[in-house]
C-alpha cells in the first residue's frame, strides 16, 4: 500500500533527522573540548579526594603510586586515554538505548542521580504546564480566531489583530515576570515560583489545589502569550478559505450560513489549523525553558537551563535527545493526522 | 515597474497599523541615531560595566517622579562640587584651606549613603591634614573624618601630587573612623546607647541626621534643616593645598528610570539598547532573508541534487528543538552580538527557502519561462529579469517578519545569562535584574521598563509586517 510506505518513509527520514541532531550535540561538545575539560575536572576531583582518603602513614613514594594508579584508571573508565571520537559511538549507543548514566550535580527529589530518573520526574511537570497552557490557547484562539474572521474588518477583527501583534511581540517570559510582579510580590495572590508550597499538602485533593495555585501563573503567561498566535493563525486560514471559490458557490447554492462555515470552511481550514497547534506543542516543550526559569518550576526546561551552566554534560545530551524526539514524534503524529484530515493528501 | 511599486505602497499605506508602525520605528530610528551620535562606541566596557563611574550613585533606587505619588518626602540624590575653597590665608607657617557647602536636607527617610572625594592634594614636605565637619541643623558639630594621606615615596621630588588622575574617594558609610566619630556623636551629644556596630548594621547617616525618635531605643527621626559640611585642609607650606572636592549625599531616587543595584543610571543603558536592537534585529531578519530566499530560488530553480541537499538540511534545521539547540550552541561558543546574530540566521532562514522554493517551481513551470529559454535567455537572466522580481515582494514581507522574532530572541537569551557582555541591551538589564532578585524586592523600575521597550520594538515591525500583508495577499485587502 502507497501510504503505508510513504508513512515509512517519513518515519525513517525523521529518525534520521533524530540521529544526526544527536550526532551534531556529541560532536559539538567533543570537538570544542567542553567533554574533555568536563571529564578532566571530574577525574582531577575525583583524585583528589581519594588523596584526602590515603591513610596518614603511607610512604611518600607508594602514595604517589597509588595516586596515579588511582587517576590512570578513572581516566580510562571515562574514555580520557582516547580522543573524544573515540568515545562518539559508545555515547551514541548509550543515548538511544536511553541509558542516559548519572548525572554531575542534578538529583531527582528522592536524591538519585539517574539521569532518567530525572528526566522522568520532570517530565509531566513541564507536560502538565504546556498541556493545559496550550489547550486553554488553542481553545481561544478557534473561537476568537473563527469570530474574528466571520466578519473581517469588524470591531472584533481590528481589535483580536492589534492584540495578536502585542501578544506576538510580548515576550511569555516577560508577562510571567510582570505577573509575579504585580499578582505574586504586589498583592501577593499567588506564590512567586516553584510548585508545591513548602511542605506540600498532604491530602491529595489539597495537594491537587495547590499544584493549581502554583500553575495559575505560568499558565497564564503562556496562554496570554499564546492565543494572540492562535487567534490570528485561524483568522488568516478561516479567512483565507473562505473566499475560495467552492465557499462561494456553497453559498449560492443557497446553503445555510453555519453549514457553509461548518462544512465548506473549517473542514478545509482544520489541517494547516491542527499543524500550527501541534507544532506548538511540541515546540513549546523545549520552549518552555523560559518560562519556567522564571517561575522556578521544575520541569525539563529548568533542568536544562540549569544543567548548560553547571556542565551537567549527561543531562544536556539526554534533554536534547528528548526534546528533539519529542518534535520528531510530534512531527510524524502530524503526517497521519493530515491523511486523516484530508483526503487530498495521498502522497 | 513603478506603477506596481506605487500601488503597493498605496495599499501598504492604506492600513491603520501600518501608519502606527511607521511612526514607532520612525521615532525608534531617531532615538537610535541619537545615541550613536552621543555614546561612545565602547559604552560597554568602558562606562557601563565600570563599577567607578557609578559609584556616586544611590544604588537601587527608584525614579525621581515617583515622588509625586508618594505621600513621604524621599531624599533627593545631592551631588556638591567644591572647586574652590571659600577661605584660603597663610600666616605665621601656617596653611589654612576651607571648603564649605550648606544644603537643606527636608527628607522624610535617611539619605542611602554619604560619600566624599577629593582631587589634586598637593604639599611640600608632610602631607596635610584634611578635616572632614557636619555642622547640624540643631548646633552640633560632628568630626567625621581625618583623611589620612599617604607620605610620599622616597624617590619622589617635591612639590607632591597626589589624587590628580585618580581622585580618591572615600565611602563615608562605611568607614570605620566614620562610624567610630559618630557613635561617640550620639553617645555624648544625643544621649544614645549607641555601639559602633550598630553604626555598621543601620549606617552613620541614622545619626549624622538624626535626633533620638519618640519611639526610644536606637531609633532616630530625620533631623530636618539646613546642614553645612565644613572640609578643613591644613599645611605648614603656603602652596601645601586641595585642589578640589565634592560631597554626595545619595538620595532614595534618581533620574528619570532609577537605578540598579551598581548605581547604574538604568535611563542611560535603556537608550543604549535602541540601536543595539535596531541592529540586532535588521541585521539578523536581513541575512536570514537574504540566505533563505537565495536558497530557494537555487532549490526551486536548480533541482535536482542541489535541491535535495538543501531541501533535506531544512528538514533538519525544522526538526531540531530550536531554543534549547540556541542555547547550547551560545554557551559552548561563547556569547558575542555576532554569534548570536549568526546562530540565528543559521536556525531561521528554512521557513522561507520553504515557500520560496515552491513559488519558484511554480514560475519555473511557466509558459513565459518557457519562452524566455526558448529564446535564448540564460539562467541568470531568468532568475534575476523573471524570478526574482515575483518573489521579491514576498521575501521582503518575510524579512520585516523575521525582526521582532530576532529581537525578541536576543531578549530571551540574554535573559537567560547568555548577552553579549559587552555590550548592554534590554535583555541583559532585565537578565541582571531578575538574577540580583529585583523582581522579588519590588524594583519594578528595573524590570517594567526594558520589558516595554523589547515590546515596543518588536511590535514596530509586526505591525509593519501586517501592513504589508495585504500588499502580498490580495485577498486579505479590505474592499474600499
Amino acid at each position: 500500500m502507497g501510504l503505508a510506505r510513504s508513512l515509512l518513509i517519513k518515519a525513517i527520514s525523521l529518525f534520521a533527522v533524530l540521529m544526526i541532531v544527536m550526532g551534531i550535540i556529541v560532536v559539538i561538545l567533543g570537538f570544542s573540548g567542553y567533554s574533555d575539560r568536563l571529564l578532566n575536572a571530574i577525574v582531577t576531583q575525583q583524585t583528589n579526594a581519594f588523596a584526602l582518603s590515603l591513610p596518614e602513614g603511607t610512604l611518600p613514594e607508594a602514595r604517589a603510586q597509588m595516586i596515579a594508579d588511582y587517576e590512570t584508571t578513572l581516566t580510562e573508565a571515562y574514555g580520557l586515554n582516547v580522543p573524544w571520537w573515540g568515545r562518539l559511538p559508545s555515547m551514541v549507543w548509550r543515548v538511544l538505548s536511553l541509558d542516559l548514566g548519572e548525572a554531575r550535580t542534578a538529583q531527582s527529589y528522592a536524591g538519585s542521580k539517574n539521569i532518567n530518573a530525572i528526566i522522568l520526574e520532570r517530565l509531566p511537570n513541564t507536560i502538565l504546564l504546556i498541556t493545559s497552557a496550550i489547550v486553554i490557547s488553542v481553545i481561544i484562539g478557534l473561537f476568537v480566531g473563527i469570530k474574528a474572521a466571520t466578519v473581517p474588518g469588524s470591531i472584533l477583527d481590528r481589535v483580536t489583530s492589534y492584540f495578536s501583534a502585542v501578544s506576538y511581540a510580548m515576550p511569555t517570559w516577560w508577562i510571567g515576570i510582570i505577573f509575579i510582579l504585580v499578582l505574586a510580590v504586589m498583592l501577593r495572590w499567588f506564590p512567586t515560583g516553584l510548585m508545591y508550597s513548602a511542605p506540600p499538602p498532604e491530602d491529595p485533593l489539597m495537594r491537587f489545589l495547590d499544584v493549581l495555585w502554583h500553575a495559575a501563573l505560568p499558565i497564564g503567561a503562556l496562554t496570554l502569550g499564546l492565543s494572540g498566535i492562535y487567534i490570528y493563525q485561524t483568522r488568516t486560514v478561516v479567512l483565507n478559505t473562505a473566499q475560495e471559490d467552492f465557499v462561494s458557490v456553497a453559498r449560492a447554492k443557497g446553503l445555510p450560513e453555519n453549514i457553509v462555515r461548518r462544512r465548506y470552511v473549517l473542514r478545509v481550514a482544520a489541517p494547516p489549523l491542527l499543524t500550527n497547534v501541534i507544532l506548538g506543542l511540541a515546540g513549546s516543550i523545549s520552549g518552555a525553558i523560559l518560562t519556567e526559569t522564571v517561575f522556578r518550576w521544575p520541569g525539563m526546561g529548568l533542568l536544562y537551563y540549569n544543567a548548560i551552566f553547571t556542565a551537567d554534560e549527561g543531562i544536556i545530551v539526554g534533554l536534547t535527545f528528548m526534546f528533539t524526539l519529542v518534535y520528531v514524534v510530534a512531527r510524524f503524529v502530524l503526517e497521519v493526522l493530515y491523511v486523516a484530515l484530508d483526503p487530498r493528501v495521498r502522497y | 515597474m513603478p506603477t506596481r511599486t506605487q500601488e503597493a505602497l498605496q495599499e501598504f499605506w492604506a492600513t491603520k497599523v501600518a501608519k502606527v508602525g511607521v511612526v514607532f520605528l520612525v521615532t525608534l530610528i531617531l532615538i537610535s541615531v541619537f545615541v550613536l551620535v552621543f555614546y561612545p562606541l565602547n559604552f560597554g566596557e568602558e562606562l557601563w560595566n565600570n563599577p567607578i563611574v557609578w559609584a556616586d550613585n544611590p544604588k537601587a533606587v527608584g525614579p525621581s517622579w515617583t515622588q509625586a505619588f508618594s505621600s513621604q518626602a524621599q531624599a533627593e540624590h545631592l551631588i556638591f562640587e567644591l572647586p574652590e575653597p571659600v577661605e584660603s590665608d597663610f600666616s605665621q607657617g601656617f596653611k589654612r584651606q576651607l571648603f564649605q557647602v550648606s544644603f537643606l536636607f527636608e527628607a522624610d527617610d535617611f539619605p542611602q549613603f554619604t560619600s566624599f572625594t577629593m582631587r589634586d592634594v598637593q604639599f611640600q614636605e608632610d602631607p596635610p591634614f584634611v578635616t572632614l565637619i557636619l555642622h547640624r541643623p540643631d548646633g552640633e558639630a560632628i568630626i567625621l573624618l581625618d583623611v589620612d594621606i599617604p607620605y610620599p615615596e622616597p624617590e619622589d621630588s617635591p612639590p607632591y601630587v597626589f589624587y590628580s588622575e585618580d581622585p580618591r574617594r572615600i565611602y563615608l558609610s562605611g568607614s570605620p573612623a566614620v562610624r567610630l566619630a559618630v557613635a561617640t556623636f550620639a553617645r555624648r551629644q544625643l544621649n544614645m546607647e549607641v555601639l559602633v556596630s550598630d553604626i555598621a548594621a543601620v549606617g552613620p547617616e541614622k545619626f549624622m541626621f538624626g535626633v533620638p525618635s519618640s519611639q526610644g531605643g536606637r531609633a532616630t527621626d530625620v533631623l530636618k534643616g539646613e546642614y553645612t559640611l565644613s572640609v578643613l585642609v591644613e599645611g605648614v607650606h603656603a602652596d601645601d593645598a586641595m585642589g578640589s572636592a565634592r560631597f554626595v549625599v545619595a538620595g532614595q531616587l534618581f533620574g528619570l528610570m532609577g537605578t540598579d543595584n551598581l548605581g547604574r543610571d538604568l535611563a542611560v543603558g535603556l537608550l543604549f539598547g535602541f540601536p543595539v536592537a535596531l541592529f540586532i534585529g535588521v541585521v539578523t531578519s536581513t541575512l536570514t532573508a537574504g540566505v533563505g530566499g537565495i536558497l530557494g530560488v537555487i532549490s526551486g530553480y536548480k533541482g535536482g541534487k542541489v535541491d535535495m541537499v538543501i531541501q533535506r538540511t531544512v528538514d533538519i534545521l525544522n526538526n531540531v528543538p530550536l531554543l534549547p539547540i540556541l542555547i547550547f550552541l551560545l554557551f559552548i561558543v561563547g556569547s558575542s552580538l555576532w554569534n548570536i546574530v549568526i546562530l540565528l540566521v543559521v536556525f531561521g532562514w528554512t521557513s522561507l527557502t520553504i515557500i520560496v522554493r515552491s513559488m519558484v517551481l511554480q514560475i519555473r513551470d511557466g509558459e513565459f519561462i518557457q519562452a524566455s529559454v526558448a529564446l535564448g535567455a540564460g539562467t541568470r537572466r531568468i532568475i534575476f529579469r523573471h524570478i526574482l522580481p515575483q518573489v521579491a515582494p514576498f521575501i521582503l514581507a518575510q524579512l520585516i517578519f523575521f525582526t521582532p522574532s530576532a529581537i525578541l530572541a536576543e531578549a530571551a537569551l540574554s535573559f537567560l545569562g547568555l548577552g553579549d557582555p559587552s555590550i548592554p541591551t534590554w535583555g541583559q538589564i532585565l537578565d541582571r535584574g531578575f538574577s540580583d532578585g529585583a523582581l522579588y524586592l519590588g524594583y519594578w523600575w528595573w524590570i517594567i521598563p526594558p520589558g516595554i521597550l523589547i515590546v515596543i520594538a518588536a511590535v514596530t515591525f509586526v505591525l509593519i509586517a501586517l501592513g504589508f500583508e495585504p500588499v502580498i495577499n490580495p485577498r486579505l485587502r479590505r474592499r474600499r
